[in-house]
């Protein structure tokens, strides 16, 4: 009397667990179309490997639109869009530095990015491959302008202010 | 909180699951239904939302659906071994998920920020080496079918390799995160880019770690676990194919060294060749269990005898029909009773969770974390490929627990420390980033 009963739990677990199985697979096929499509959409993620200083100057907030900042064209170990932060100083390079590169054409100590008041400039620091702003080597300190792209490497960024 | 709702609804179908095998293997039993199987379910469900609110608490935007993945698995074991062994057993396998879900709990705490192991990651790496020959010491190793991977204290028998499996892994992310670039690049000999010696070196010391280990356990299940994850976390580390192929190529020559020139490999793979000659089936050491299993998953056909329906004992003897039935033959038992689709089912969850954890790497944003999620999930996948393998004879059968659903506690609690770095990894990964100052965009 109860063989049914049995059978039909047997079903019963079956049924659920693929019902599960389905629910599972149908949301992590959503969540990738999300993740695709959410790129780009003003979602950036913020760069953590670099673990790059954040203090930004107060008084220099004051002094009205002037944000410069570094955002990653591509660059190994770092998200296409992200944007690093130039009030303060900093170094790139693949050794301990401020913005650190994992690209093995950097040197460990490869370029610097100074502000001087409203300025931004930067300076090759003697590397071996020499650092490209708009495609041509850097030969001594140049200051930055709105769009340049700068290119060391094989990791590109383009500065903002 | 969308996330969180989401695995407190996963919880509800293993919950389910829970209570209709109880039932049914009730119903078996004493051929009446209880509300015993109902109780059962409960204090399961129970035990989920405690380990559920702890990741509410602690891990808000962790991934949804890791934790339901490990609970049906959980579910799975729990019921297979309350089939196979009766309630004691049982008991202690739900006390061992206690105890696991404890040490959860206590990793997340402790490790929140999981890369202060990094660290520790040549004291994790020589704990771990200690603890995969530590079968081997005399008096406190046990062998278990001619390989060494037990160890026995007084009052507990531990498998040290699952507890190592999860220290090699974090070992070598970290390791890697430093040295991908120095192999990644290299000088071009022959049109083939060789990286510097003294980058390679280390992994060279490994590979002969693993070749060693091999000799020393016996056990070439778990050697395979190792090395494949090396090569996984080495590939996704250079993004260089060459490296597995090469890799594998060292691994096969060793393997197959190895097993001509090693007595206990090369029974197994006699076993595994030729499971139904009758000189090999009726040898002490022979393919009896191996040939019993296929047998078993045979009449299971497409949907299953049904639960608690399965053979377990010769009938008129007391000899068991598959030998260790709740451990390395799980997955035969569970073919027999629900059949290829119960199986698939089975093994579509581990594919779904080892997925989860692909996902958590692809949304890490340190490559420490992204080395370390494809570690444990590549590790995870590879062992339930050793061993479902072994039973199923794609490759020769080697005793490794399925994660989760074997009764054994160092399993179970090893493998709930890697499911809380995954999840802890998960949970940075998917945090929200700090809204930028103005509309800048800026690093928090």
């Amino acid at each position: 009397m109860l063989q049914p009963v049995s059978v039909g739990l047997k079903f019963g677990f079956l049924i659920v667990l693929y019902l599960f199985l389905l629910w599972v697979a149908a949301s992590s096929l959503f969540d990738l179309r999300r993740g695709l499509g959410g790129r780009g959409r003003g979602q950036v993620p913020a760069g953590e490997p670099t673990g790059i200083h954040q203090t930004v100057d107060p008084l220099a907030l004051l002094e009205g639109d002037f944000e410069p900042r570094l955002v990653v064209d591509h660059a190994l170990g770092h998200d296409p869009g992200v944007a690093y932060d130039l009030m303060e100083p900093v170094t790139l390079g693949r050794g301990s530095v401020e913005l650190r590169l994992e690209d093995p054409f950097a040197s460990t100590r490869h370029a610097m990015i100074t502000r001087q008041g409203r300025t931004v400039v930067i300076e090759d620091l003697g590397s071996t491959n020499g650092t490209y702003l708009n495609g041509e080597p850097l030969t001594g300190p140049q200051p930055l302008h709105d769009g340049d792209q700068i290119r060391i490497g094989d990791s590109q960024f383009t500065y903002y202010q | 909180m969308r996330a969180r709702n989401w695995e407190l609804f996963g919880l509800v179908p293993a919950a389910l699951l829970v209570s209709a095998g109880f039932a049914a293997i009730y119903i078996q039993r004493s051929n009446q239904l209880s509300t015993v199987s109902l109780v059962y379910g409960g204090v399961f469900l129970g035990l989920c939302l405690a380990g559920h609110i702890f990741i509410r608490i602690t891990l808000p935007h962790a991934d949804p659906f890791i934790f339901p993945l490990v609970a049906v698995l959980a579910c799975f074991g729990v019921v297979m071994v309350y089939r196979i062994d009766g309630a004691t057993l049982a008991r202690q396998q739900a006390q061992w998920f206690v105890l696991g879900l404890v040490l959860f709990a206590g990793t997340v705490l402790i490790f929140r920020d999981y890369r202060k192991l990094e660290n520790y990651r040549y004291l994790i790496m020589i704990g771990s080496v200690l603890l995969l020959l530590l079968p081997r010491v005399p008096h406190v190793g046990v062998s278990t079918g001619g390989a060494y991977l037990a160890i026995h204290l007084p009052g507990i028998t531990f498998q040290p390799t699952e507890i190592a499996k999860v220290g090699l892994v974090i070992f070598l992310a970290s390791y890697l995160r430093d040295h991908r670039q120095a192999l990644a690049s290299g000088r071009r000999i022959l049109g083939y880019a060789i990286p510097p010696l003294k980058h390679l070196g280390p992994l060279l010391v490994l590979w002969g770690a693993a070749m060693l280990a091999l000799i020393v356990i016996k056990d070439i299940g778990s050697s395979l676990m190792f090395y494949g994850a090396l090569l996984a976390i080495l590939y996704v580390a250079t993004d260089r194919i060459s490296f597995v192929i090469v890799g594998l190529l060292l691994f096969a020559g060793g393997a197959w060294y190895l097993g001509t020139h090693i007595q206990h490999i090369d029974a197994r793979v006699l076993d595994w060749l030729h499971p139904f000659s009758p000189k090999l089936y009726n040898d002490p050491l022979g393919s009896y269990q191996l040939a019993n299993a296929q047998f078993a998953m045979a009449a299971g056909g497409l949907f299953g005898q049904g639960f608690g329906q399965s053979l377990l004992v010769v009938p008129g003897t007391h000899n068991l029909f598959i030998p260790v039935p709740s451990t390395d033959m799980i997955y035969a038992i569970i073919t027999s009773e629900l059949g290829l689709f119960g199986a698939a089912g089975l093994l579509l969850v581990y594919l779904l969770f080892v997925a989860r954890g692909f996902k958590a790497a692809m949304l890490a944003r340190d490559s420490f974390s992204k080395l370390l999620a494809v570690g444990l999930s590549s590790v995870f996948g590879l062992q339930v490929f050793v061993i479902v393998g072994g039973v199923t004879r794609v490759i020769p059968l080697t005793g490794v627990p399925l994660p989760f659903v074997s009764y054994g506690g160092s399993s179970i609690l090893a493998n709930f420390v890697l499911v809380a770095l995954m999840l802890l990894v998960s949970d940075r990964a998917r945090r929200p980033t700090i809204q930028p100052l103005r509309n800048m965009e800026m690093v928090p």
